[in-house]
C-alpha cells in the first residue's frame, strides 16, 4: 500500500469529518473514506423528556437549520396530538421556515462555497474565505453578510428567537403578528427578494458559467433523489408527501408517515453517520461503477424531483436550469445552482405570506391532550429530507426518538463523490494543496451538516 | 495590532457560530482588527498541515481561543487541549461548552447504552455494532471545557446574547482578560407582571398558550410561573435580552427554560428552583420530567449522572 | 473489626440545641453507635441542600440534621426554613436516585441527649439495611 492522505478536519461545512485517501503502490487512489467523528446522542436522550418540549429540544440538534427541526418537531407534535393547526399558524410556521432557510442558504454559499469560486479553487488557504472575499469583492461580500443578518433580525423581532427558536408549538404557534409588524417584515421581505435575484444573476455570470467544465467533472455521480412535493408535484419545504426518483428519472410518491417502509440505513464500522439508502431498490451499495440504492437529497434532489417551483421567478429559473442540465441533473456543482434557485422561491414566498392579510389572524394555537401515540414530523430541511419519528406513552412523554436529517440522506453520495473526485484528480502520486481543496469542494457542493447527520 | 484568534466547535451545533455572526455589522467592522488564523468553519487550515503530511495536531498560536461546544470525545479533548497550549486566554462560548448545554442531557444515561440504541435501536436499521475504526472513541461522558482545560473566560447562553460576544470582543481588544455577566436573573430582567402568587398549585404544561392581550407588551402580561406554567427565569442567569430587550423567550411568550445557565457558580438550580416555586405556591412535585427539566442546559459538572444502577428501595 | 458494613452518618447539628443534646449524651455515657460524624452549625436553618445531596453523592451513607424544636430556634425560624427545605431535599434525592430513608431531620433540645441517642442508633440500623449509598466509593 501507498501513502495515506489524511484531511482533517474537511473545513467550510458544519460539523466534524476527517477524509482518508489510501493511495496505492503507483501512487493512485485505491479508496476514500469520509470519518463522521462527533456524535451526540439525541436519539437516546430525548426519551423520557414531555413530547411538547420537543420542539424546543431538538432545535439543539443543528444552529444552522434549528428552524427546520423546531417544525419536524413541532408537525410530530401535532400529529401525536392529532390537533390541526390552525391556518395562520401554519402561514406563520412557514413564513418564519422561509425567513430562516434564506439567512441559512446565503450563508452556504457566500460564507462557504463562494471562495473556492471567487479565489479559485487553487489560492492560498489563508485568502480561500469570506475574509478574501471580503477583500477582493467587498460590496457583495458585505451586502451578503448583512442580507443575511437582517433575516435572522426580523425573525428574531417578530418571534424572539431566530437560533433555537421557540414559537412553533404543538397545535399551532405561540404569538400572533401584528399589523405594524407584518409591514415592517413585508418591507424587509422585498428587500430580501430583490437580494435573491442579484445574488443569482451574480452566481450565473461568476460561477455557474465559469466554472462549466469543473461543475461537469467534479464530484458526479449517478444516483437517485429524494424530496417534498405538495399535492400537484410542487417543491414544497413545509408540508406534503415524499417523492423518491430513480436515476432514470422515474419516480413513485409516498406519504412521510410511512418513510420506514421505503427507507432503510445501513452502518458502516468506520463512521458515527448511517447511510440510508432506497429499501426497495434491491441491496446497498457505494461501489462507484454499481452504486445500488443510493438516493440523494437537498438541494438538487428537490429541484430535480418536483414538477415546478411554487413561485413565478422561481419557476422562470427552474425551466433555464433543466434546459441547460436535463432532469435529473446529476453534477455535483450544481447544488450550489439549485441552492441558489430555492432561495429565490423562499424569498418570494415569504412576500407572498406577509401580503396576506390572514397571517395578522388571532387563531393561532388548539389547545392539545396528552395521548399515547405514534407519528412522524418531516419537513423538507435546508439540506435535504427532515424525518423525525416520535412514540409517546399514555402520559405524552417520550418513549422512542428516531431522526434521519438531510445530510444523512447525503452520506452514501458525498462518499461516492469524495472517491470519484479522487481517483480523476490524483494521478501517479501527484496532489497538491489545490487539488485537496477540489476533493472538499466535491463535498461542500452538499453542504454537509454532520452535527445533524450525527445527531 | 490585531487580534490573533482560533476558534473551534466541539460537541457543538453552530449556533453559537451564527450568534458570532449576529453581531451583524458591528462584526464587519471588528474584522479589521481580528486576524482569524485557524477557524474550521470558515478557514481551510487543518489540524495535520495542508497536505495531511503531520502526526501531531498542530493549531496555531493566538491570543485568543474560542471554543464552542462540549467535550464529549477523545478528539474534542485533544483539540481543547492543543488550544490550551497555543492560546492565550481561551474562551467557552455557549452553555455547551460553559455547562455542558443540551447534549449534556446524555449524562442521565450509560454511554454503553445510548451508543446501544443508536446503532441498536433505529427503526431502519439492522442492529449493528458500534462504529469503532478511525472514530473518536466517547468519553465517558459529557463534559464542560472547564472540566478538561484551564478557561479564563465564560460565555454561557444557547446561543449566547450577540452583545455578550461583542463586549468580550472589545475587551480583549483593550487588553483585558476578564470578563463575567452580572449576577441577575432572567426574572430581573423581564418586563411582566408579578404578583407573588400562582393562579394555581399544580404546575401545567405548555398544552395551550400562555394568557396574554397580543395588542400588549409583555410588560402586561402576567408572569408565566404565576401563570402555573414552568418558567425558569428565578433561577437562570440574565443576558439572553441584551442591554435592554425582554429575555428572548419571554418575548415570544413562551417560558424561560434556562438557557444561560446558573446564576452563579456553584448554584444549584434544582434546589433554588424549588424554592422559587415553593414561595408562590407551585407545587414542584407537580413539575413534569423535573430532573432533566431543571438541568436541561447544565448537565455536565456532574449535575447530571445515570441513576445508581440499583433501584431505590421504599 | 466485623466485616459488617459501617454506614457514614454525616451529622449537621444546631449549636443551641441539637449540639448541647448530643453534648449530653456524651457526657452522660448514653451509647449510641459510632456512625456519625457531627459538624456543628450555627443554625439548622443554615444547612443548604446542596450540602446534603453533596455528602450523599461524595461518600455519605446518610445525613441527619438536627435543630431546636419548633418555636425555639434561637434566630426564631431558621428551622422552618430547614423543614421547609427537607421537601426540596426529598425530590433531590429522588432525582438523584437515593432511598428517602438516607435523610433525616430532627428536632432535640439541649435536654434529648436520650432522642438523640435513639435517633442516631435508629439511622444507622436502617442504613445497614439499606446498604452503601450508590455514590460510595468505599469497597
Ligand atoms: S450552546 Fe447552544 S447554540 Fe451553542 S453550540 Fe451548544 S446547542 Fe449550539
Ligand atoms: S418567572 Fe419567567 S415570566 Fe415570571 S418574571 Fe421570571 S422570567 Fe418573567
Ligand atoms: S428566556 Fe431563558 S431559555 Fe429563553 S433565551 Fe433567555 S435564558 Fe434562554
Ligand atoms: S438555632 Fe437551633 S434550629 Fe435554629
Amino acid at each position: 500500500m501507498g501513502k495515506t492522505i489524511t484531511l482533517q478536519p474537511v473545513t467550510r461545512i458544519e460539523g466534524h469529518a476527517r477524509i482518508v485517501i489510501q493511495l496505492d503502490d503507483a501512487g493512485n487512489v485505491a479508496d476514500t473514506k469520509m470519518h463522521v467523528q462527533s456524535l451526540r446522542g439525541f436519539e437516546k436522550f430525548c426519551i423520557g423528556r414531555p413530547l411538547e418540549e420537543m420542539p424546543r429540544i431538538a432545535t439543539r440538534i443543528c444552529g444552522l437549520c434549528c428552524w427546520a427541526h423546531h417544525l419536524a418537531a413541532s408537525k410530530a407534535c401535532d400529529a401525536i396530538f392529532e390537533v390541526e393547526i390552525p391556518e395562520t399558524a401554519r402561514k406563520l410556521r412557514r413564513l418564519m421556515q422561509n425567513l430562516a432557510y434564506i439567512a441559512d442558504k446565503i450563508w452556504s454559499f457566500f460564507y462557504l462555497a463562494a471562495p473556492d469560486f471567487i479565489m479559485g479553487p487553487h489560492a492560498h488557504y489563508s485568502k480561500r474565505n469570506i475574509f478574501g472575499i471580503l477583500e477582493q469583492e467587498p460590496d457583495i461580500a458585505k451586502k451578503a453578510a448583512h442580507m443575511r443578518y437582517i433575516c435572522h433580525m426580523m425573525i428574531e423581532h417578530s418571534v424572539g428567537r431566530a437560533i433555537h427558536p421557540v414559537a412553533a408549538v404543538p397545535g399551532g404557534f405561540s404569538k400572533p403578528m401584528m399589523e405594524e409588524e407584518r409591514k415592517e417584515l413585508l418591507s424587509g421581505a422585498k428587500e430580501l427578494l430583490e437580494f435573491c435575484k442579484l445574488s443569482l444573476e451574480y452566481a450565473k455570470k461568476n460561477v455557474f458559467t465559469k466554472y462549466e467544465d469543473l461543475i461537469k467533472n467534479l464530484g458526479t455521480i449517478n444516483t437517485g433523489f429524494l424530496g417534498m412535493v405538495n399535492d400537484d408535484g410542487t417543491l414544497d419545504f413545509y408540508d406534503g408527501k415524499l417523492r423518491l426518483m430513480k436515476p432514470d428519472g422515474s419516480n413513485h410518491e409516498f406519504g412521510y408517515q410511512e418513510y420506514a417502509d421505503h427507507i432503510a440505513q445501513h452502518i458502516e464500522p468506520w463512521t458515527y453517520q448511517r447511510f440510508p439508502y432506497a429499501k426497495k431498490w434491491g441491496g446497498f451499495s457505494i461501489n462507484l461503477e454499481n452504486p445500488v440504492s443510493i438516493y440523494r437529497t437537498n438541494t438538487l434532489a428537490r429541484i430535480n424531483v418536483c414538477e415546478k417551483m411554487a413561485t413565478p421567478l422561481a419557476q422562470a429559473e427552474l425551466e433555464e436550469f433543466r434546459s441547460k442540465f436535463g432532469r435529473p441533473a446529476q453534477y455535483t456543482l450544481l447544488y450550489h445552482y439549485a441552492r441558489l434557485i430555492e432561495m429565490l422561491q423562499c424569498a418570494e414566498q415569504a412576500v407572498e405570506l406577509l401580503e396576506d392579510p390572514k397571517i395578522t389572524g388571532t387563531d393561532i394555537r388548539v389547545k392539545v391532550e396528552p395521548k399515547a401515540g405514534h407519528a412522524v414530523g418531516c419537513v423538507e430541511d435546508p439540506r435535504g429530507t427532515l424525518i423525525h419519528d416520535y412514540e409517546v406513552d399514555a402520559n405524552g412523554m417520550i418513549t422512542n426518538v428516531d431522526i434521519i436529517t438531510g445530510t444523512t440522506h447525503n452520506n452514501a453520495g458525498i462518499n461516492m463523490s469524495i472517491k470519484q473526485a479522487a481517483i480523476t484528480l490524483i494521478k501517479n502520486g501527484q496532489y497538491d494543496e489545490g487539488i485537496l481543496n477540489k476533493i472538499e469542494m466535491a463535498i461542500r457542493a452538499y453542504d454537509p451538516c454532520l452535527s445533524c447527520a450525527t445527531m | 495590532m490585531a487580534l490573533k484568534v482560533v476558534e473551534e466547535w466541539v460537541n457543538a451545533c453552530a449556533g453559537c457560530e451564527i450568534s458570532i455572526l449576529n453581531m451583524g455589522d458591528a462584526l464587519i467592522d471588528l474584522f479589521p482588527q481580528l486576524d482569524f488564523v485557524h477557524i474550521p468553519m470558515l478557514m481551510d487550515h487543518k489540524h495535520y498541515g495542508q497536505l495531511g503530511e503531520k502526526d501531531v495536531m498542530d493549531i496555531p498560536e493566538a491570543d485568543v481561543g474560542i471554543i464552542t461546544g462540549a467535550v464529549r470525545n477523545e478528539e474534542h479533548k485533544h483539540v481543547a487541549e492543543e488550544m490550551r497550549k497555543k492560546c492565550k486566554t481561551i474562551i467557552a462560548l455557549g452553555s455547551c461548552a460553559t455547562h455542558g448545554g443540551i447534549p449534556a442531557q446524555a449524562n442521565m444515561f450509560q454511554k454503553q447504552d445510548i451508543l446501544e440504541e443508536i446503532y441498536g435501536n433505529s427503526k431502519t436499521t439492522t442492529p449493528s455494532d458500534i462504529p469503532s475504526q478511525n472514530v473518536p472513541p466517547w468519553l465517558d461522558r459529557v463534559y464542560a471545557v472547564d472540566e478538561v482545560i484551564k478557561v479564563d473566560i465564560l460565555v454561557p447562553g444557547c446561543p449566547p446574547h450577540p452583545v455578550c460576544i461583542q463586549d468580550v470582543i472589545k475587551d480583549l481588544l483593550e487588553g483585558k482578560t476578564e470578563w463575567k455577566l452580572p449576577e441577575r436573573s432572567v426574572c430581573d430582567t423581564c418586563p411582566t407582571i408579578r404578583e407573588k402568587k400562582a393562579i394555581a398549585g399544580v404546575v401545567k404544561r405548555c398544552f395551550e398558550n400562555l394568557a396574554f392581550n397580543p395588542e400588549e407588551g409583555p410588560d402586561k402580561m402576567r408572569c408565566i410561573n404565576e401563570q402555573g406554567f414552568f418558567c425558569m427565569g428565578p433561577v437562570t442567569l440574565a443576558g439572553c435580552a441584551g442591554r435592554t430587550g425582554v429575555p428572548r423567550c419571554i418575548a415570544a411568550r413562551m417560558p424561560c427554560r434556562g438557557c444561560f445557565g446558573p446564576i452563579r457558580k456553584g448554584a444549584n438550580p434544582m434546589v433554588d428552583m424549588m424554592g422559587a416555586m415553593t414561595s408562590i405556591g407551585l407545587d414542584a412535585k407537580t413539575l413534569a420530567d423535573r430532573r432533566a427539566m431543571l438541568n436541561r442546559f447544565i448537565g455536565a459538572h456532574n449535575m447530571l449522572r445515570p441513576l445508581p444502577a440499583r433501584p431505590p428501595r421504599r | 473489626m466485623s466485616d459488617e458494613y459501617e454506614p457514614i452518618i454525616i451529622g449537621f447539628l444546631c449549636n443551641w440545641c441539637a449540639y448541647a443534646g448530643a453534648d449530653l449524651a456524651g457526657t452522660s455515657r448514653i451509647q449510641y453507635p459510632p456512625n456519625i460524624r457531627i459538624i456543628r452549625v450555627m443554625c439548622s436553618g443554615m444547612v443548604h441542600p446542596n450540602l446534603v445531596i453533596h455528602a450523599l453523592t461524595k461518600g455519605a451513607d446518610g445525613v441527619l440534621i438536627c435543630g431546636c424544636h419548633i418555636g425555639d430556634c434561637h434566630y426564631l425560624e431558621g428551622n422552618v426554613k430547614a423543614q421547609s427545605r427537607a421537601e426540596a431535599i426529598y425530590l433531590m434525592l429522588e432525582d438523584f436516585g437515593l432511598e428517602p430513608e438516607r435523610f433525616r431531620l430532627e428536632w432535640i433540645s439541649a435536654s434529648e441527649a436520650g432522642k438523640f441517642a435513639q435517633v442516631v442508633t435508629e439511622m444507622t440500623e436502617t442504613l445497614k439495611a439499606l446498604g452503601p449509598s450508590p455514590y460510595s466509593t468505599r469497597a
